[in-house]
């Protein structure tokens, strides 16, 4: 899977899990904002993407990510990591 | 399929529970052993007798690698199957003075009553958040609630067990779980059978020692959707003996 099809693979389920418009989902707009994430929302954000890609996100993997951008960058590392091993 | 797990459950109050909510809910009741496999058996009939399904599943709730494989190895194998409750009920004793007491002893109740908890607790509770429902039942102790002497690691851990569910149920309230302890006082089950029933009903305001069948009960309507706005609580049922 290379980066585009990740990255349009994550908006998919984004549009669909937390109903927002997908042209409110940029690499520079911020993630939690645009979600209207808070803490427990997360936890849709982790199974959803155990489910679509079979990596495993835990709390300290969200320091530091602001912006849909960061998030793609960690979710493709996860999946080389995950290939890699 | 939604399902009902009882730590503890093969004997006890935990069997009470099992066959309580074989009874009153719709849930596939899952029966969790850590030994004795022929109690286990023994309560899983009774369930089925009472015109529910469930299964026994071995773990020991204080080793957390045991728990995560036998857990996954179960949702591997029933992969739409969803917990929407749990009853953490498995507990152990160790009474002594705490002047003589030993580390294991120590170690051994804390690690089944508080570590259990988590251990089984944490394996579901994304699931749950995931699910926007859930209803956790939290076996604490009137030890856990005042103290008993004799009991120093017993009331530590049920003492730590009440605490938990406040902060948990706080955490979680927001996604229609409930977390919720039950405090019992003297339960006529075997982990008071060495107990001298006759002197101890004189500390007892209803003067007897309660059944199992009496604290199903009332975890029956806890897990129950008419609880739905309970949380957070310790219910104690003691006869009377502390409040």
């Amino acid at each position: 899977m290379n980066k585009a099809d990740i990255i349009e693979t994550i908006n998919g389920f984004l549009v669909e899990e937390f109903e927002v418009d997908r042209d409110t989902i940029s690499p520079e707009a911020n993630l939690k904002d645009t979600l209207g994430l808070d803490s427990l929302d997360y936890v849709d954000l982790v199974v959803t993407i155990e489910a679509n890609f079979g990596v495993k996100l835990g709390e300290a993997d969200f320091v530091g990510i602001a912006t849909f951008q960061n998030f793609y960058d960690l979710i493709e590392n996860k999946i080389k990591v995950k290939e890699n091993a | 399929m939604k399902c009902a797990l009882v730590t503890g459950g093969s004997r006890g109050i935990g069997s009470a529970i099992c066959q309580k909510l074989a009874e009153e809910s719709n849930y596939h009741i899952l029966i969790n052993y850590q030994s004795n496999k022929e109690a286990a058996e023994k309560t899983l009939q009774e369930v089925v007798n009472k015109g529910a399904t469930g299964e026994i599943i071995q773990f020991n709730v204080s080793n957390a690698e045991e728990v995560t494989t036998a857990l996954s190895n179960w949702q591997e194998k029933n992969p739409e199957a969803i917990v929407e409750v749990i009853v953490n009920n498995a507990g152990i004793t160790k009474d002594g003075l705490f002047m003589w007491m030993t580390q294991d002893d120590w170690s051994n109740v804390v690690n089944t009553s508080l570590n259990g908890f988590f251990n089984v607790t944490n394996f579901f509770i994304q699931k749950m958040l995931r699910n926007k429902y859930g209803r956790i039942v939290n076996m604490a102790s009137v030890s856990g609630v005042k103290g008993t002497a004799g009991q120093t690691n017993y009331s530590a851990a049920k003492g730590a067990i009440v605490a938990a569910t406040k902060a948990l149920a706080q955490e979680v309230a927001k996604r229609n779980i409930t977390v919720n302890a039950v405090a019992p006082g003297f339960i006529r089950t075997d982990m008071t059978g060495s107990l001298d029933e006759n002197e101890l009903i004189k500390l007892v305001p209803v003067n007897r020692f309660g059944e199992a069948e009496e604290v199903a009960d009332l975890v029956s309507f806890l897990v129950s959707k008419k609880a739905g706005y309970i949380t957070g609580e310790v219910i104690n049922i003691n006869g009377g003996i502390y409040s």
